[in-house]
């Protein structure tokens, strides 16, 4: 059975972020993924791209990225965001240590630690000059 | 359409203590507004700052980390940051990084106003 891919490439900065986000929640309405999933979803695209915003390129070369998507089956959904930015791998992210208080946590650092939380499957891989991070999300969790 | 990337922020008065009531998305663009709103509050120093967060909806880490950077500066001036009647979503999210052990939490703004 063919399955239909959709990309959107756009220019990789936070004002691209709102029209990525309507653009996976059509995505996931197509999967039928339910209200709770689509909050999951909206999350992981933001962890996801604002990584990419934010070390990809330098500011002085600003990039583009793109989400694609594709319906494996009805209820799943699967995602791959791409950019020929500098070569990083998200998940060599360190696991942030939960147990900390508030005067020890660091601000940051807990995006990619949610991403894999929520996403399965959840994989990276650089080829040819790109760095390809492949998420799913499905109705069942 | 503009519904993404936005929270309102009602504040009130409740006897000396300020209760934020925060409504809508805390994403990448809106956690900055919250961090705005906060920045009065946080140098009133040494008082409690009530958060009601029954009609937040969505957070993300970058939201999250705003709650921290506003944990932290209250409590470097004697204050504290107090969150009220989390729920759903934003509930799960503080769970699953367990920032719900490092702030105060209550049921009820009642609870948080009255304690000291």
């Amino acid at each position: 059975m063919p399955e239909t891919e959709l990309s959107l490439t756009l220019v990789a900065n936070i004002e691209s972020l709102e029209a990525f986000t309507r653009f996976a929640r059509r995505a996931g309405h197509l999967a039928f993924l339910p209200a709770e999933r689509l909050d999951e979803l909206d999350l992981l695209i933001e962890e996801v791209l604002m990584n990419v915003f934010r070390y990809s390129f330098p500011p002085s070369e600003p990039g583009t990225v793109t989400l694609t998507y594709s319906l494996p089956a009805q209820g799943e959904l699967l995602l791959e965001v791409a950019d020929q930015g500098r070569e990083f791998n998200p998940l060599d992210v360190p696991t942030p240590d939960l147990t900390l208080d508030l005067e020890d946590r660091p601000i940051g650092g807990l995006g990619i630690f949610l991403v894999k939380q929520y996403a399965k499957p959840l994989e990276y891989r650089r080829e040819h000059g790109w760095n390809r991070l492949t998420f799913g999300i499905s109705a069942d969790a | 359409m503009g519904d993404i990337s936005i929270v309102t922020i009602e504040s009130t008065h409740v006897g000396t203590r300020v209760v934020l009531k925060l409504v809508g998305r805390m994403d990448a663009v809106s956690a900055q507004h919250f961090e705005t709103a906060c920045e009065p509050h946080i140098a009133a120093a040494a008082k409690p700052l009530v958060l009601d967060l029954s009609e937040l909806v969505y957070v993300s880490s970058l939201g999250l980390r705003s709650f921290i950077t506003v944990g932290k500066a209250l409590k470097d001036n004697g204050g504290e940051l107090r969150l009220c009647r989390m729920s759903g979503f934003v509930r799960q999210l503080f769970e699953i990084t367990r920032l719900i052990t490092v702030f105060p939490e209550y049921d009820t703004i009642e609870g948080a106003v009255a304690e000291n």
